[in-house]
């Protein structure tokens, strides 16, 4: 598989929120402010590349019986390795995630790819497809997270923009708080997904079109 | 391929397991005594931060020994113009750790939070540095006796969303409040 094509299925046509729909938990949870998206964004591609790559690395080494055993071991390392850096030198992060960076272990998102993915291919593949899986990943919980923020704080860049206050946009008074209650995870969520569809469906159509006039 | 005897293979299945476990368990390990002395390290910065800012300008004499019927009073740090009062009430999503400074009056001088698990963008907003959070702490300043959130007919105004929140900071103040009057009283 080509790097354009990992990309592309990380981004969209295998985005793990919005096609596959794993990592819902953290998804519908933390997306309340840019930081958090991409804090988060950013742990989970790390624990996915280094977990990809130690069990692509293992993957004749593991008996199949005991697999998801051994993954789920390698990736609790990982997201409590994580988890400590975080906690020693990204003091802020750690505790605006709270308890989601541990939670990364039951991730489906990652046991998912060690399983679909790095147990049948080699190390570098297995790297590039974690890469890009976290990257789309990232993506979407970034959406997720800019739409909640301004629809339900009225701010953008929460958390790392103006000192952490953000840039207003909607006036104090005026945003509607259910945006970053859980109810309005699930709207916001929909929408994506929605959105991600339609968009998949118009490349669809262009490429169809394209092979047509030829 | 020869056939495996049963006693072998359950061996080769347990013995892996245990292999990748115990190399995951040492690398963690290592790890952690690297960020152990780090991680305590920042809390105790935290602490001390949040002693300066509930005690402004205050010579902070050392712990003080407290009695408390709540059981939300961990640690209470005397000084010459009160105390500093570390409470831990159980909030939305884990204990709030916060620090109340409290004249020998009994009248609150400030409110800081050191660490707290609750949701980000709604309880998380009473440890934050932004304009809501300021505001939220700031209206404990100068209060005494026993206080409630306006929910539970009080002077406290909840932030919004997160009122249980809002009263479990509450509780923790009322807490330092009365572990206070009792000191105070004793002394």
């Amino acid at each position: 598989m080509k790097f354009k094509d990992h990309v592309k299925e990380g981004l969209l046509t295998k985005n793990p929120v919005t096609v596959q729909l794993l990592g819902m938990c953290s998804t519908l949870a933390i997306t309340t402010s840019l930081f958090n998206g991409l804090g988060m964004g950013l742990a989970v591609t790390v624990i996915l590349i280094c977990s990809n790559v130690l069990i692509s690395a293992l993957r004749n080494f593991i008996p199949s019986q005991i697999r998801i055993a051994a993954y789920i071991v390698i990736i609790a390392g990982f997201v409590t390795i994580v988890d400590l850096i975080l906690q020693a030198y990204l003091q802020e992060l750690s505790e605006s995630l709270g308890v989601f960076i541990p939670l990364i272990v039951v991730n489906c998102m990652i046991l998912g790819r060690a399983e679909a993915f790095a147990s049948k291919n080699g190390v570098l593949a297995s790297a590039l497809d974690g890469l890009c899986q976290g990257f789309g990943y990232t993506v979407a919980l970034v959406v997720v997270c800019v739409i909640r923020e301004l629809l339900g704080s009225g701010t953008f860049g929460g958390g790392i923009l103006n000192n952490g206050e953000g840039i207003r946009i909607i006036p104090q008074g005026f945003p509607a708080m259910q945006m970053v209650m859980p109810v309005g995870g699930f709207l916001a969520l929909g929408f994506v997904i929605a959105g991600s569809q339609w968009l998949m469906r118009k490349l669809e159509h262009r490429k169809k079109d394209k092979e047509a006039v030829r | 391929m020869k056939q495996e005897s049963v006693v072998k293979y359950i061996l080769r299945l347990a013995l892996t397991l245990l292999l990748i476990t115990g190399v995951v368990a040492a690398a963690l390990a290592g790890i952690n005594s690297i960020t152990a002395p780090k991680i305590l390290e920042n809390q105790q910065a935290k602490i001390r931060a949040a002693i300066q800012t509930v005690l402004p300008e205050a010579n902070i004499s050392g712990e003080v020994a407290f009695t408390d019927a709540t059981g939300l009073v961990k640690t209470v740090y005397g000084s010459d113009k009160g105390y500093a009062v570390e409470v831990a009430p159980v909030g939305f999503g884990g204990d709030i750790t916060m620090l109340v400074g409290v004249s020998h009056e009994g009248k609150i001088l400030g409110v800081a939070v050191v660490s707290q698990t609750e949701t980000a963008g709604l309880g998380a907003i009473v440890a934050a540095d932004s304009q809501a959070g300021q505001s939220f702490r700031d209206q404990f300043v100068g209060l005494s006796g026993t206080l409630a959130v306006e929910k539970d007919g009080g002077e406290i105004d909840s932030v919004t969303g997160a009122t249980i929140t809002s009263r479990a900071v509450t509780d923790g103040i009322n807490a330092a409040l009365s572990c206070v009057a009792d000191l105070e009283k004793v002394g």
